[in-house]
Order: C-alpha cells, then sequence, then structure tokens
C-alpha cells in the first residue's frame, strides 16, 4: 500500500469507488467466513452477538439428549414474546372502555392482528413449559451443585417472572377469563401474613380489579418485567460461562493428566473461570470450535422454537370471552392452565394452598443447592448418587401436574368434580 | 499512600481511623438514600385516591322493599335483606377470594371454589374462612337508605325502620 506508484487522479478516484462495498462490507464484518481455527475463533472474539459464546466447547454441551435445548428454547420464546408483544402495543389500548374493543380490532381489521395475538398467547403458554421443563432438567441431572448454585437461584426467580409476566398478561384483554383470573390472583396475594392487603392494594392500586389495576398490569406487563427478565437473563448467561459452561459427568471435564499439559498452558485468561473446566485442561479431542458446531445447534432450536409457533399460532385462535361483567363470574371461574393447581390448592385452603405451600415450594428450590451439597452424580440424568434428591423433586413435579391436570379437566361448576369424560 | 520515613505509626493510625469514619459515613449516607428512594417510589406507587365507586351510597326508600326481600345489587356487590322492619346489607363479596356470591335458597354460594353460605352470612361449606361482611345502614336526611361499606358490623345486626 505504501508503495504508491504513479496513478492518475481520476483512476484512484474511481478505484476507492470500486472497492466502496466492499470496505463498507468489511467495516461491518472484520473477518471472512472462516475457514481455519484461527478464523473460527474470531467469530466469538471479534461479533458482538456471538461473544458471549465460548471459542470451543465441550463436546458434551451439545449433546441434544443432555440438554434438550430447553434453555436455549426458553430464551428464544423470550425473544419472540418481546417482538410479538411489541407489535401489538401498537394497537393495544389498557383502557377498560378501550381494551377488549382492541381485542375485537385485532381479530377483525387489523392486518396479521390474528396471528400475531396468537403467537404471542402460545409463546407465553409455551414459554411457562420450557421454562419449568429447562428447571427439572437441570435439577435432574444435578446442574445446580457448586459452583452453579446461584445461577440455579437466579433461574428459580427468571422462572417465578415468567410466571408473573404470564399472570399480568392475562388481564390485558378485560374479558370475563382475564378480570376473573386476576380478582382470584391478586385476592390470594392478599392471604400472605402481614403484608398480603397491602400487596394487593398496590398491585390492584384499588381494593378491586379496575381502571387501575388495568394500567399497572400493563406496565408491569410491557416495561418493569420485560425490562427486569432480560436483565437476569442477561446475568444468568454469563454466569453460564463464568461457571465454567454447562454442566457435564467428571469424565468429561477430566483435565488430561498434569504431565501431558504444558505448564505455561495452565495460565491463560481462562485461568479466571471458576473449576476444573478450563479449556487449557482439556485434551484436545473433547472440545470442538463453537463455529460451526455451537452455532448450528443454536440456529437449529431458533428455527424449531419459530417453526413450533408458526404452526400453532396457524392452527389455533388464541380464545377470547365475552367482555367482563364485573357482576357475573363466570362458572367456574378458572385460572389460566398453569394457575389450575394453585387454584385446587386454594380450594382447600386459601392460606396454605396459594401462599403457605408456594412459598415453601419456593423456599424448597431456592436453598435446593445450598442444602444438597454431595459432589456426586453431576452431569447425568437420573444418577443413582442422587437417587433421594431426584426422587423428591419428581415426587413434588408430578404433584403440581397432578393437580393441574385435576384443576383443568376434573373440576366444573362450584369447582365440583366432574368427569371430563 | 505516600509511605515516606517521616510519618509515625501513631499519625498513620490517626489517618486510619478518619478514612473509616468517613467511609463508614459516605456509605451511610449511599446506602441510606438508596433505601430511601425505594422506600419514596412505593410511596409513589400507593394511590391516595382511588377512582373507583364510593363506598358509601343510598339504595332507595325503604318501602322500595318489601318485606323478605333479598335483592343483589350487584354493582354494589351487596344484597339488601328487609325482613319484617329489619334492614341488613350483606356483602356478596366472597370471603375466599373475591369472586360474587349469589343469592339461593339456602343463603349464598360462590362460583369460583363453591363456598356455601347460610342466610345470614355465616360459612356452611367450601373454603370460605369467614362469614360474609354485614355493612352499616342508617337513615339518611331525605328519607333513603344509606349503605357505608367503610364500616362493617357485628352479623344479625339488622337496622330497624
Amino acid at each position: 500500500m505504501s508503495e504508491t506508484t504513479e496513478v492518475p487522479k481520476k483512476a484512484k478516484t474511481f478505484d476507492r469507488l470500486r472497492v466502496l462495498p466492499q470496505e463498507v462490507w468489511s467495516s461491518l464484518f472484520r473477518h471472512p467466513l472462516p475457514d481455519s481455527d484461527l478464523g473460527r475463533s474470531q467469530t466469538s472474539f471479534t461479533n458482538f452477538f456471538l461473544h458471549i459464546h465460548p471459542v470451543k466447547v465441550n463436546v458434551h454441551t451439545l449433546k441434544p439428549l443432555y440438554t434438550m435445548g430447553l434453555g436455549l428454547i426458553s430464551f428464544f420464546l423470550f425473544v419472540i414474546l418481546t417482538v410479538t408483544g411489541i407489535l401489538l402495543m401498537f394497537y393495544y389500548v389498557p383502557s377498560v372502555q378501550q381494551a377488549y374493543d382492541r381485542m375485537l380490532d385485532l381479530r377483525g381489521s387489523v392486518a396479521f392482528g390474528t396471528f400475531l395475538r396468537n403467537m404471542h398467547r402460545w409463546g407465553a403458554h409455551l414459554m411457562v413449559a420450557a421454562v419449568f421443563l429447562h428447571m427439572c432438567r437441570v435439577f435432574l441431572t444435578g446442574s445446580y451443585k457448586k459452583p452453579r448454585e446461584f445461577n440455579w437461584v437466579l433461574g428459580v426467580v427468571l422462572f417465578l417472572l415468567t410466571l408473573f409476566s404470564s399472570f399480568t398478561g392475562y388481564l390485558l384483554p378485560w374479558d370475563q377469563l382475564a378480570f376473573w383470573a386476576i380478582t382470584v390472583g391478586a385476592s390470594i396475594a392478599g392471604y400472605a401474613p402481614v403484608v398480603g392487603k397491602e400487596m394487593q392494594f398496590l398491585l390492584l392500586g384499588d381494593t378491586a380489579v379496575g381502571q387501575e389495576a388495568l394500567l399497572r398490569f400493563y406496565v408491569l406487563h410491557i416495561a418493569v418485567l420485560p425490562a427486569v427478565m432480560t436483565l437476569m437473563i442477561m446475568v444468568h448467561f454469563w454466569r453460564i460461562r463464568k461457571d465454567g459452561g454447562l454442566s457435564r459427568p467428571e469424565e468429561a471435564a477430566l483435565p488430561v493428566a498434569a504431565a501431558e499439559v504444558p505448564k505455561a498452558r495452565k495460565f491463560g485468561l481462562q485461568g479466571l473461570v471458576r473449576g476444573q473446566v478450563l479449556n487449557a485442561g482439556n485434551s484436545p479431542e473433547k472440545t470442538v470450535y463453537s463455529w460451526p458446531n455451537l452455532f448450528m445447534a443454536e440456529l437449529f432450536v431458533f428455527v424449531f422454537t419459530l417453526a413450533v409457533i408458526l404452526v400453532l399460532a396457524m392452527f389455533f385462535d388464541a380464545p377470547l370471552e365475552e367482555p367482563v361483567n364485573v357482576t357475573h363470574p363466570p362458572n367456574p371461574a378458572k385460572a389460566p392452565w398453569y394457575f389450575l393447581g394453585l387454584q385446587e390448592l386454594v380450594s382447600y385452603s386459601a392460606f396454605w394452598g396459594g401462599v403457605g405451600i408456594p412459598g415453601l415450594m419456593v423456599a424448597a428450590l431456592l436453598i435446593a443447592p445450598y442444602v444438597d451439597r454431595g459432589r456426586k452424580g453431576v452431569g447425568k440424568w437420573f444418577a443413582r448418587e442422587r437417587l433421594l434428591a431426584n426422587t423428591l423433586f419428581v415426587s413434588f413435579a408430578l404433584l403440581n401436574v397432578i393437580l393441574v391436570i385435576i384443576g383443568t379437566f376434573f373440576r366444573g361448576p362450584n369447582w365440583e368434580f366432574v368427569s371430563p369424560w | 499512600m505516600d509511605n515516606h520515613g517521616t510519618h509515625k505509626p501513631a499519625e498513620q493510625e490517626d489517618a486510619g481511623g478518619r478514612r473509616r469514619v468517613l467511609t463508614f459515613l459516605s456509605a451511610f449516607g449511599l446506602i441510606g438514600s438508596a433505601v430511601l428512594s425505594a422506600f419514596s417510589n412505593f410511596v409513589f406507587i400507593k394511590p391516595r385516591a382511588t377512582y373507583g365507586q364510593p363506598s358509601r351510597f343510598h339504595v332507595g326508600k325503604p318501602d322500595d322493599f318489601p318485606s323478605g326481600t333479598k335483592l343483589a345489587l350487584e354493582d354494589r356487590r351487596i344484597c339488601l335483606v328487609r325482613d319484617g322492619n329489619q334492614f341488613a346489607a350483606v356483602s356478596t363479596t366472597c370471603t375466599h377470594l373475591g369472586c360474587i356470591v349469589s343469592p339461593s335458597d339456602t343463603g349464598y354460594s360462590c362460583p369460583c371454589h363453591g363456598s356455601r353460605y347460610d342466610q345470614d352470612g355465616n360459612v356452611t361449606g367450601g373454603p370460605a374462612p369467614k362469614p360474609l361482611a354485614w355493612y352499616k345502614i342508617s337513615m339518611a336526611p331525605n328519607g333513603e337508605l344509606e349503605v357505608d361499606k367503610d364500616q362493617e358490623i357485628e352479623p344479625g345486626t339488622y337496622f330497624n325502620v
């Protein structure tokens, strides 16, 4: 470049114009598509959107049957919900006079209105399910153990935030289901000791569900909760890296014999990562480059998730019940399905069903990694060493599922037992 | 910071003590303001005035309700009962989870979780933890009955006309 030859001015300008697209392109993407290991490493180092990934990833991480991609599915559903949610906001008005009409408008006069609402509704249902299953996966593989205790705690909080987001979104259509589900849900909050009534009042902004509650739930649903969740998801992901990647069985994580690792390699930047899971300590055949292995897997999970949502939204319409009638609760008045287990418990005792037992279960989840401190059986599904913990967890998870099924299919008018067939 | 030999250990200790006090005071100030601002957020989102229905309202003249009336005023969420010359305003908000109970032959029943109450609002079945509330009735100057939902009274206390 520096050795300039005698070039006429005109030709120089032309040359610059000729290389302009290439210049712009290379300013956007600093490196061509990788065809060498150096190039493959650079993808993670130089691309903002990929830089959360490691350069190399343990082969065990990529086993589809180990994670089933549930965490990624949850995240992609969150992204899909954010995008469809923002689009729906263009037409929604959080007012008791207008909200229901706007729902009808989505159906009747907005292009793709029904489709977007379907995507948002089914995405929300699937996200609750995916986050729950993700939690089951992490527990049953013992992945919440040291050093990942705090990330498990973050995950439990994210699960609760997912439920709360779903709950606040439920009120927005302002139909019968919305109104009575939130009336019941807010009353459950009112049973909390000491602060219950105060909390209910803060949540509703009034003594009963009305305009104030609609506005509050809207603000929580579209601003507060997504912002908090985005922040926590970022920390959740960051900690996966800092805690040494996804959990894996000891065999997969074991460094090669010390003699084989040159001393100099033991003190890389990776040394800041906790645990014996340094890439430097792994034999080469246990790790593969993230490009293309990990990125292709992630792309596949994304396309799969999106495809499921699109198909659901295509064939099933999100329900919309009668407009709110504050004087006539539907009979039976049912909460969304994931709260029907709670509602079933509540039909026995409001305090124990709505606050006591759920509170204890959440507390048990939160302290699980600090109580169950055995180091055995990490990274394997249903490890023998973790028989007790897994049995307890599966029992409680099944109990919840059974309660949800009873509440959904076996409860009729006046919450009396009915047979679905 | 600059560790010249001229500093005596005692002076250094003084500086350390001063630094500790200042650190403590600054931390106290910062954390204190954080706590105060978090608290003021709660004060902010707790409404001072609500825009819902007034809790004191007129329901009509006593003669509008013949003896034996058991009329649910749905918008007000009360049931007006007249028995001879006695009036009562029984809440129709279920004490369980806030659904609206409907008057039935035996009393009241709730569609949400199956709570049942007798004529006086006492719990006869289901998960309801306490009886339906009774509200204070008084005679307004214009001869109409006035119900005040801010004042709960002992169930079974009728207002005599």
